[in-house]
């Protein structure tokens, strides 16, 4: 009966497959079950759930409105920011006071003469910094709060700065003051955990999609792919090739 | 003047050598918090540690422009850091935006600080006075060409008095006995850069 049984499945999954990815190639239905794992193991496809054809329905019609509410939350974002620089400009213009600042010279003067290179420092320089700082930590404030809201929480957190810090190129500098503790659990944040980015991702994807690259299971979508009792059975071996860890984030991946 | 700039900076520097104090490396809390407030909605909370961490970011944001801007006064062979060169670092370092509005701020603080120089009570010496005189429309009209950016850097010398006046008065005797008070000083780090990640990992433990 196995044997019978087998090439209906393969087959079905095979078709669906090349609907939803063409590029992508299976292996033969009538392969026995070492040169299935060695196979399986060089793919590379997104994991989805039993019932492909169905699934693969839904989950472009999901995708597609991902997107759009990606594209919709970053225009919005874009124009925020927009609206931060001509804020910046107005404020300026504004400006008749130069003796009060919001930051303290002398502890600016002081960060500035801990490179001990600086030898001399005009009066002026500490003041363009005051103002620099003022519109930097505005600024890094804004992007990280976009985080904060994107994971609906009111509080903004360390791991929202992190987030800031990834998404912004002008911000690499700061890359080793957030460990990439933050970073992860940024992912396990984003409110579409279930969902794989497809395409090319906008900002927030690159973000979410480093779990993914982190993390590859391909027996575990060889599984997911076939569905079948029998063919369950051969999932055990690979399972036990995989390492713990692998498994336990595969598994949140899943939540 | 430049032997002003070192004596100011030489009593601190020996303060921070005698008793070094880590929160001197960043800028106050309760500052950068109002600050970051300005940027969020009314209803919005700030974690400490999401304060702090930006108190750890803004001083890297410093010391990466100070790095950058210290670099072309070393190759031009000038010793003192303007406004300027701050500006210049932050377009190479990719905060093209930034320059915009701090453009416009300079000048207005050039502006304020030459009525100042104007009206005190300790005229600049002639030379300076021509140069600034003749420096501000050709210079603001140049910025960007090399020969402007000497002027510029021209005037920005000979402004340092007024300016020096200026930071003095901005500094209450009363802020700063406070400040000595407290024994506020700085401890000296080889890389700059690895101070906060140092701080960091002392955190840790």
């Amino acid at each position: 009966m196995e044997p019978s049984s087998q090439p209906q499945p393969a087959m079905g999954v095979a078709a669906g497959g090349s609907q939803v990815y063409p590029a992508s190639a299976y292996p033969p239905a009538a392969t026995v079950a070492p040169p299935a794992v060695a196979s399986a193991g060089l793919q590379s496809v997104q994991p989805f759930p039993a019932n492909p054809a169905h699934m693969s329905a839904q989950h472009q019609i999901v995708y597609q409105q991902a997107q759009q509410f990606h594209q919709q939350l970053q225009q919005q974002q874009q124009q925020q920011l927009q609206q931060f620089w001509v804020e910046r400009m107005t404020e300026i213009e504004a400006t008749a006071d130069f003796r009060n600042h919001n930051l303290p010279l002398a502890r600016i003067k002081k960060i500035m003469k801990a490179d001990e290179d600086v030898r001399m420092i005009s009066a002026e320089a500490p003041v363009v910094f005051a103002k620099a700082c003022e519109i930097f930590i505005l600024e890094l404030t804004l992007r990280s709060w976009m985080h904060t809201e994107e994971n609906k929480r009111r509080t903004l957190q360390k791991n929202d700065i992190a987030a800031a810090i990834t998404r912004t190129d002008i911000y690499d500098f700061l890359v080793d003051i957030v460990p990439r503790d933050e970073m992860k659990d940024d992912g396990i944040g984003l409110p579409r955990p279930g969902l794989p980015p497809m395409g090319a991702p906008a900002d927030a994807y690159p973000y979410y999609y480093m779990p993914q690259q982190q993390v590859p299971g391909p027996g575990m979508v060889y599984g997911a792919q076939q569905g079948h009792p029998v063919t369950y059975l051969w999932q055990d071996p690979q399972e036990q090739q995989e390492q713990a860890p692998e498994e336990q984030q595969s598994l949140h991946e899943r939540d | 003047m430049p032997d002003s700039d070192n004596d100011e900076s030489g009593g601190p520097s020996n303060a921070d050598f005698s008793s070094p104090r880590e929160q001197d490396r960043f800028l106050p809390i309760a500052n950068v918090s109002r600050i970051m407030k300005k940027a969020l909605p009314a209803n919005a909370k700030i974690s400490k540690d999401g304060k702090e961490t930006v108190q750890e970011c803004v001083s890297e944001f410093i010391s990466f422009i100070t790095g950058e801007a210290s670099d072309k006064c070393q190759r031009e062979k000038r010793k003192t850091i303007n406004g300027d060169d701050l500006l210049w670092a932050m377009t190479t370092l990719g905060f093209e935006d930034y320059v915009e509005p701090l453009k416009l701020y300079l000048h207005k603080f050039r502006e304020l600080e030459g009525d100042k120089a104007a009206a005190g009570s300790q005229p600049p010496p002639p030379p300076s006075s021509t140069h600034n005189g003749a420096g501000v429309p050709v210079g603001y009209g140049m910025y960007g060409a090399g020969g402007g950016s000497g002027m510029i850097m021209m005037m920005g010398q000979p402004m340092y008095p007024p300016a020096a006046s200026s930071g003095y008065s901005q500094q209450p005797p009363h802020h700063q006995m406070s400040m000595g008070g407290k024994g506020g000083a700085y401890g000296h780090c080889d890389g700059s850069s690895s101070s906060p990640s140092g701080l960091r990992r002392h955190d840790g433990l």
